[in-house]
């Protein structure tokens, strides 16, 4: 490991222009790794800059995160060494946009909300309603393959990326896929990109397709005293003909935080809630309401509770930004992202119930219940990460049972309990070495966020 | 081959698990198209276990392997380019395990694509990746091409539905990558693999996600005069975010071949015809299907008409789906394209296609998935005319190199394979293919796995193989 010399500032100066390289204090801080805080930041206009800058930190021994609204830097294990932040920030242009062919292609320093202004003038969108949109980037959202309720109806960031451009750990400007919506035009190499952390390469243009908006939405919550009926009542949904936007359940802590204002005041405290959107012609939203009542008739819903306008969009926006909302409630809580089956959300949710419960903690769950779970732990006693320390093991122990077959990540959690890329990321998995393979094809020397990704990646 | 390594593979599988005569092995060189290559033998294994010794095997004497499922690949990828053993999964052809609680199914490779949908019915489930080849293509092959069909206009292509892969690595180790979770913390290795077309590593089991049927579907065809009504109309349906399960356009060169074989009710006199479907709630389909009709007619459609019964629709369906077949009945032999652009470039490029078919003195069919640009020009030859012959390698060129001008891609589902490896510096610079050697050395690092595909060889740059044998072209679905 070396530091950047005054030489090398020099260079990479040089490289971007002066301005554009900077190590004041505010500047540094905020672009901290998980307690790991970079030398320099460094502001590329473009790919052209990027390779440069990539090839000379590969020759200086240097490594490099690639950073954009600095929203989700703290997702990851602790990098190993961290020279230079990349921002990303001044490569934030629509490249080209057809809404006709209702296809992008967008920089990665590109602000989520920028693009959704963008879109929304053609009536059109991305499904990336993701938490922290306010400073979140287009190629941050693509690193970290940030959780959006969306995915239930229109799939994740691999569904609909068309294709991306990218800076190696070798300083090579390299491509795959292309702008069209279909094609199978040579490996798909970006969809390792996706959820990569960085370390495989510097994302510098992404392609989506986009999707037109639906005319009319609307949400309805089905409140129930027992997580058992909430997940049944969504089950009835998923074997119906209904094919809804999003199908959420919050247990009651996670729905203290979601339901706020006079328009969930029927929501009681201590229910489990199952929230279902609906889009499409006015026609088509009525017909889940009708259909949608009747269910929760059915399944005894102690709540039915349709929700529109406003209220509806200030609740979307807490879904979407739940562990925002996690967070700020407690700062200290260690936060799951768990990927499980429909049908094995309910006991998951007990298991981890009760590995809270035998660690002094509590739990907040939010099911996305196509398949992730979000899992919010906080200590009874605030300030001990004891506690959590030991609770996350535990989890994935729970995960790795035969009936459970779930896979958990930690996202978020405070940085004194990332003692090793296990506490992140769970025990190795045997095709680990398949993905080390992967890392050694990108960056065979590791200049990319070294150290940030499963198994000490 | 060495007579010591069929020894080997009839000890490790049993006698009836290979063979090696000539006669054998001539059912077994070519795909649904492009060229021939004649493996030195075929071994049919029932398990990954069996797949993790041939390879070993294959390792230990240096030898080729290549994948194979139903052979109807429409680029080669079935094809032992370098001889070798070819692997036919179709005695690996059992659904494991249906999950329709969880809308997963387990499956092994050799599983029809239909059978899939057929054993799930009854639940009101289906698989969704339709390619026209999918009574008879295998599971384990639309992994490997990462196929498409009709339907994935709206349902999205076979990556969007693999959750799992059982692999056995080029060295024998078996891995499974991801599970029936939709992700798993780490590299998406199943993105990568879906599509790899057999370089990367032998798919053994896949999990794969189910989706429910429809409510409601409407199917209807739009009869035109002109092809730029045709496909204004297309754009147009694009443009208004209508957004139907399938978009299909037969020209009236094609469709006129279809109707004398298929009898599906296509007007034999109009320049193209659309086949939209509709699907989802009965209100949706309703609404969608009005607009549709009523964009067909601001475009000057002649007629819009709805199929009344599931009869007319499955009829309509296979005048689509038999397409390929019928153009066998009125050609000696032609050719498939498969390239993809942006679908506001249509009009252009079908009048394109047209100026190339005049410019050579070609009869060029176009049946396309229009929905989502995928073309399919299907150039018509007689392969004892080697005059025409040169004439239909030049043309196929031109409209691949107009495809990729307007922003468009050289393959849409159908692969890269041997047909267009060496086609892959048109779309991808030096330093983007070496990157995907780099991928194909990092899980293949001998090259025998699927030796002379996806990437170029660097033999004969910027060349198209087009097929010479009938029997390929009668495959081709």
């Amino acid at each position: 490991m070396s530091q950047p010399t005054q030489a090398s500032f020099t260079r990479l100066e040089e490289m971007v222009g002066g301005s554009y390289v900077v190590s004041d204090a505010a500047e540094i801080a905020a672009r901290e790794v998980c307690g790991v805080r970079p030398t320099v930041v460094i502001r590329p206009a473009d790919a052209a800059q990027i390779a440069e800058i990539v090839q000379f930190a590969a020759t200086e021994k240097l490594a490099i995160i690639p950073t954009g609204g600095c929203t989700k830097l703290g997702i990851g294990s602790p990098p190993s060494r961290y020279d230079i932040a990349l921002d990303l920030s001044r490569l934030n242009h629509l490249l080209a946009y057809d809404p006709k062919d209702l296809t992008l292609g967008v920089e990665p320093g590109m602000r989520i909300e920028d693009l959704l202004r963008t879109l929304g003038e053609q009536k059109q969108f991305l499904p990336l309603a993701v938490p922290l949109s306010e400073r979140a980037t287009i190629g941050g959202i693509v690193a970290t393959n940030s959780s959006s309720p969306l995915r239930h109806a229109y799939g994740a960031v691999r569904d609909f990326c068309l294709g991306m451009e990218f800076v190696t750990g070798e300083g090579a400007q390299a491509k795959s896929g292309g702008r069209v919506v279909k094609n199978v035009t040579g490996y798909d190499l970006h969809k390792l990109l996706i959820g990569s952390l960085g370390t495989l390469a510097v994302i510098t243009r992404v392609n989506f397709r986009t999707f037109p908006m639906p005319q009319a939405q609307k949400t309805f919550i089905a409140s129930f005293s027992l997580a058992e009926a909430a997940f049944d009542f969504c089950r009835s949904v998923a074997h119906s003909v209904l094919t809804p936007q999003l199908v959420e359940v919050a247990d009651p802590s996670a729905g203290q935080l979601i339901f706020s204002g006079e328009a969930f005041a029927r929501i009681l405290p201590g229910q489990w809630s199952a929230v279902i959107t609906a889009a499409g012609q006015p026609a088509v939203v009525d017909r889940y309401a009708k259909e949608l009542g009747h269910m929760a008739a059915a399944a005894s819903a102690a709540e039915f509770l349709p929700v529109e306008d406003e209220a509806h969009v200030a609740m979307f926006e807490r879904i979407q930004e739940f562990p925002r909302l996690a967070l700020e409630a407690a700062p200290g809580a260690a936060i799951f992202r768990l990927s499980a089956l429909p049908n094995a959300m309910p006991s998951l949710i007990a298991k981890l119930t009760a590995i809270a419960k035998q660690n002094h903690a509590d739990v907040a769950t939010l099911a996305r219940v196509s398949g992730i779970l979000y899992a919010v732990f906080v200590a009874e006693n605030a300030g001990s990460v004891a506690s959590l320390a030991a609770a996350i093991p535990e989890v994935f122990r729970v995960c790795s049972q035969p009936e459970m077959q779930a896979s958990a990540m930690l996202e978020w959690c405070p940085k004194e309990l990332k003692t090793a890329p296990e506490v992140v990321w769970g025990p190795t998995r045997p095709d680990f070495e398949l993905m080390r393979r992967v890392k050694n094809s990108f960056d065979p020397q590791s200049v990319l966020a070294p150290g940030r990704f499963a198994g000490g990646i | 081959m060495q007579p010591q390594l069929i020894r080997e593979l009839e000890a490790l599988l049993g006698p009836k698990a290979v063979l090696s005569s000539a006669e054998d092995l001539m059912l077994y060189e070519y795909d649904g198209s492009v060229d021939l290559g004649s493996p030195r033998c075929i071994v049919f294994p029932e398990s990954a276990r069996d797949v993790s010794g041939i390879v070993k095997l294959a390792n230990r004497y240096e030898t080729p392997i290549v994948g194979r499922g139903a052979g109807t690949g429409l680029s080669g990828g079935a094809i032992a380019r370098s001889g070798g053993i070819v692997i036919v999964f179709s005695r690996m052809n059992r659904i494991l395990e249906i999950d329709g609680a969880n809308l997963r199914a387990v499956v092994q490779p050799g599983v029809v694509n239909l059978d899939l949908s057929r054993a799930v019915e009854h639940l009101g489930l289906f698989f969704a990746p339709d390619p026209s080849s999918q009574k008879a293509c295998t599971i384990g092959g639309n992994v490997s091409e990462n196929s498409g069909g009709p339907h994935t206009l709206a349902y999205g292509v076979t990556t969007n539905h693999v959750t799992g892969i059982e692999l056995v690595l080029t060295d024998g180790e078996i891995v499974r990558i991801g599970g029936k979770n939709i992700e798993t913390a780490g590299y998406d290795l199943d993105g990568l693999l879906v599509g790899s077309e057999g370089t990367l590593a032998l798919v053994t089991e896949i999990t794969v996600r189910l989706m429910r049927k429809p409510e409601a579907v409407k199917t209807l065809l739009a009869v035109y005069d002109t092809l730029d009504d045709t496909t204004e109309s297309v754009v147009d349906i694009t443009v208004r975010a209508i957004t139907p399960a399938a978009c299909e356009m037969l020209d009236g060169f094609t469709l006129r071949a279809v109707e004398d074989y298929v009898h599906a009710g296509f007007p034999k006199d109009c320049a193209a015809v659309l086949l939209i479907e509709v699907e989802g709630l009965k209100e949706a389909v309703e609404a969608q299907a009005a607009e549709i009709t009523e964009v067909c007619r601001e475009h000057r459609a002649r007629e819009v008409r709805a199929a009344r019964t599931d009869q007319e629709r499955n009829l309509l369906w296979r005048g689509r789906k038999e397409a390929f077949g019928a153009m066998g009945r009125i050609s000696p032999m032609y050719y498939v394209q498969d390239g993809v652009i942006p679908r506001t470039r249509l009009p252009e490029t079908l009048r394109r296609i047209e100026e190339i078919s005049k410019k050579y003195d070609l009869q060029i069919g176009n049946i396309f998935h229009a929905g989502d640009g995928n073309l399919h020009p299907l150039i018509l030859f007689d392969e004892r005319d080697t005059a025409q012959f040169a004439r239909v390698v030049a043309a196929g060129g031109e409209i691949m190199r107009h495809c990729i001008e307007v922003g468009g891609a050289l393959t849409g589902e159908h692969g890269i394979g041997m047909e267009k490896n060496e086609l892959m510096p048109l779309i991808f610079t030096p330093d983007d293919l070496a990157l995907m050697e780099r991928v194909r050395t990092a899980f293949n690092p001998a090259s025998l796995l699927n030796p002379g595909k996806v990437l170029p060889m660097g033999k004969a740059c910027g060349e198209i193989r087009v097929p010479r044998s009938p029997a390929a072209a009668a495959m081709a679905t």
